[in-house]
């Protein structure tokens, strides 16, 4: 069984992280063994990484489904649970129970769209965490997660590339 | 990334030409070209939430003292003597309560109209006073529910508009206009402040990060987390987006909603088919104009935010402005000339009151400082990039906005189709009340802003890392990328 030994390298800049990425590939680390961690969104195709899933849009989908049916439940079935029916009134009438549809609609979209942020990223999550402050100052992290035989190997290799450092880390609260 | 340098594509800029701008010019008018390190921009936004002032003080303990005067002690007056003791009787049933609810919820819309639709258009000036914006959607639709609640008179009993059935299976009726003012309400309350709070995790974590003590326990808690991985980022992109696609038709569904309280009433000057666009327009016509106060007072008074927050931003405001004051001037124009030239007989005893009644001075007080004073100062760069006079103008359309609300709710149910119930809406207790809300709005803002970062650093970073400047011939300009 190999011993898994995790690595935090420090870039200051997004050129140096990117072809660090490149190169750690090259040397057989495999990208699920890498993540990056950055304190402004960089995209998937500026560090030449694979696009990261997302459950997000899905949830929301299934969030306004939801609300629909909850808004078709207060608009077509609450007043049938009573019935008083007014004369010349329809008993349901169409443009306002669109006005209800729409409402509960995008409430339930938008709660899911939240949720679906908690429920992907696993928030809130206080568990100790591999991380460095630095990230808040603008620079780029590369987690990487490898056997502890390569660990001198990628070290070196990292440095080389323009890591600022490069440290064996361990998860501690943030 | 630390260093965050713009890479000019040309450097040697000022060497061409007696017309060309330089770099250093470029640089003093528009943040996205003058970036600092990100730590030192952490640094100054965290030292602006540290940094109180004795004055600070004294306003926050004068308004916390009008808060409890105002609202607590007048509420529970209210509360314990009756709405008897507010001026609403016959025929002006809704007074200051509902003005003030329909005033707030137009504040409300000036956060989404900057976040949701300047982020959907990629306006590039939105990116350091999103969070100020939004701030203003939550606090003022808080005021909005506490002016209803106040209307409502017996407001221990507001949980009968909650949808669930009483003994009798009998459902609130969803197909009011009242219940849909519940949803539209609730509906944007929650999806603004999620929308406030997500793109505001980044900024919580780096203010974990750059703390000690119990703000540091606060941010973690606030925080949820958050490290800035590629996933994290990726789920928030995503959720931002939909966001602000979802949220504008939400917010223009409220103030929609709102106006259909009246206009689906057949009363003189009320039933109007044109009065969903029209309130949407005064309220962003007032939201924008707090807006802009706001910014003026958080740039003046507040540590390190010249830097933030330049005489670009009131420029790029301050046009938004006049066209909303341009688009307002011709909904009234238009909702006023169908109603006058239909000629009924009781809307225009209610035209002729409006402009010539006890209170004319507000309608004409109304129009020129909603439409006349914008329209002679924003045209003009130098003025509407100039802070005080756009705290002024904001302040004045937020007055005429209260007016415009004013005569619409209680001084047009003085007049209707019965003139023996003719009479002018006295406010009481509602006046207490309401400058409660006020002094309240006000107190909630000034505490956020030592509590939660007013700048979202990490957009303000991610919009310099956007921006370049390109030679075209011998003309700079400003380019962007699209980094997304």
């Amino acid at each position: 069984m190999t011993v898994e030994k995790s690595l935090l390298a420090v870039f200051a800049d997004l050129d140096p992280a990117a072809d660090a990425i490149e190169h750690l590939r090259t040397m057989g680390v495999h990208d699920d063994c890498m993540n990056v961690i950055s304190g402004v969104p960089v995209t998937e195709a500026m560090l030449g990484r694979p696009n990261q899933r997302t459950n997000v849009p899905r949830l929301a989908l299934g969030g306004a489904i939801l609300g629909f049916f909850a808004g078709a439940f207060l608009a077509f079935v609450s007043p049938s649970m009573y019935e008083i029916q007014v004369g010349s009134q329809a008993f349901v009438a169409g443009p306002p129970s669109v006005v209800v549809l729409f409402e509960l609609t995008m409430l339930g979209m938008l709660l899911s769209t939240f949720l679906g942020v908690f429920l992907d990223s696993y928030f809130p999550s206080y568990r100790p965490m591999k991380y460095v402050t630095e990230v808040s100052d603008g620079k780029i992290a590369i987690l990487v997660e490898c056997p502890h035989a390569d660990e001198k190997k990628l070290t070196e290799a990292l440095k080389k590339l323009g890591a600022e450092s490069v440290q064996p880390t361990e998860a501690q609260h943030l | 990334m630390t260093d965050n340098k713009r890479h000019f594509e040309n450097p040697d800029v000022s060497h061409a030409g007696p017309h060309h701008k330089s770099e250093e010019h470029f640089r003093e008018q528009h943040l996205m070209l003058d970036p600092l390190p990100r730590g030192q921009m952490n640094e100054m936004v965290m030292d602006s939430m540290h940094t109180t002032s004795w004055k600070f003080w004294v306003v926050f303990v004068t308004l916390s003292a009008i808060v409890a005067w105002g609202l607590f002690y007048s509420w529970g007056k209210m509360i314990l003597e009756g709405l008897g003791i507010a001026g609403v009787n016959r025929p002006s049933y809704w007074g200051i309560f509902l003005v003030n609810t329909v005033f707030w919820i137009g504040i409300s819309h000036a956060g989404t109209f900057i976040s949701a639709i300047l982020r959907v258009f990629k306006a590039e000036f939105r990116r350091p006073f999103t969070r100020a914006a939004e701030l203003m959607t939550t606090f003022g639709l808080v005021q909005a529910g506490f002016s209803i609640f106040m209307h409502m008179g017996r407001v221990w009993l507001a949980y009968w508009l909650m949808p669930y059935p009483n003994e009798r299976q009998l459902w609130p009726n969803f197909h009011s206009p009242l219940s849909w003012d519940l949803l539209a309400i609730t509906t944007y309350l929650l999806s603004s402040t999620m929308y406030l709070f997500l793109p505001l995790i980044p900024d919580l974590a780096m203010a974990r990060d750059k703390s000690t003590g119990w703000r540091k326990t606060l941010y973690k808690i606030l925080a949820l987390g958050f490290r800035g991985t590629e996933g994290e980022w990726t789920h928030l992109r995503n959720a931002m987006n939909i966001f602000a696609f979802a949220i504008i038709p939400v917010m223009f569904s409220v103030h929609t909603i709102v106006s259909w309280d009246f206009a689906a009433a057949t009363r003189p000057g009320w039933s109007s088919t044109i009065f969903g666009p029209y309130f949407v327009v005064g309220a962003l016509h007032s939201g924008m104009g707090a807006v802009i106060m706001v910014l003026a007072v958080v740039r003046g008074t507040m540590k390190n935010m010249k830097y933030f927050i330049r005489p670009e931003h009131f420029e790029a405001i301050g046009k938004l402005m006049l066209i909303i004051s341009m688009t307002w001037a011709y909904f009234f124009f238009n909702d006023y000339m169908v109603q006058w030239y239909g000629g009924d007989k009781w809307t225009k005893q209610l035209l002729h009151y409006h402009e010539a009644g006890p209170l004319g001075w507000m309608w004409f007080a109304m129009l020129v400082v909603n439409v006349a004073i914008p329209w002679a100062v924003l045209w003009n760069k130098k003025w509407r990039s100039t802070p005080w006079i756009v705290f002024i103008v904001g302040l004045l359309i937020n007055v005429g906005m209260w007016f415009e609300r004013y005569i619409i709710i209680p001084i047009s149910l003085s007049i209707n189709r019965m003139p023996f119930t003719w009479r002018l809406y006295q406010p009481g207790i509602e006046i207490p009340l309401g400058i409660g809300t006020l002094a309240f709005f006000i107190l909630l803002y000034m505490a956020a802003s030592r509590l939660i970062p007013l700048i979202p650093v990490w957009e303000v970073q991610e919009g310099q890392m956007a921006h370049s400047l390109k030679k075209f011939g011998r003309e700079t300009v400003v380019t962007v990328s699209e980094l997304e």
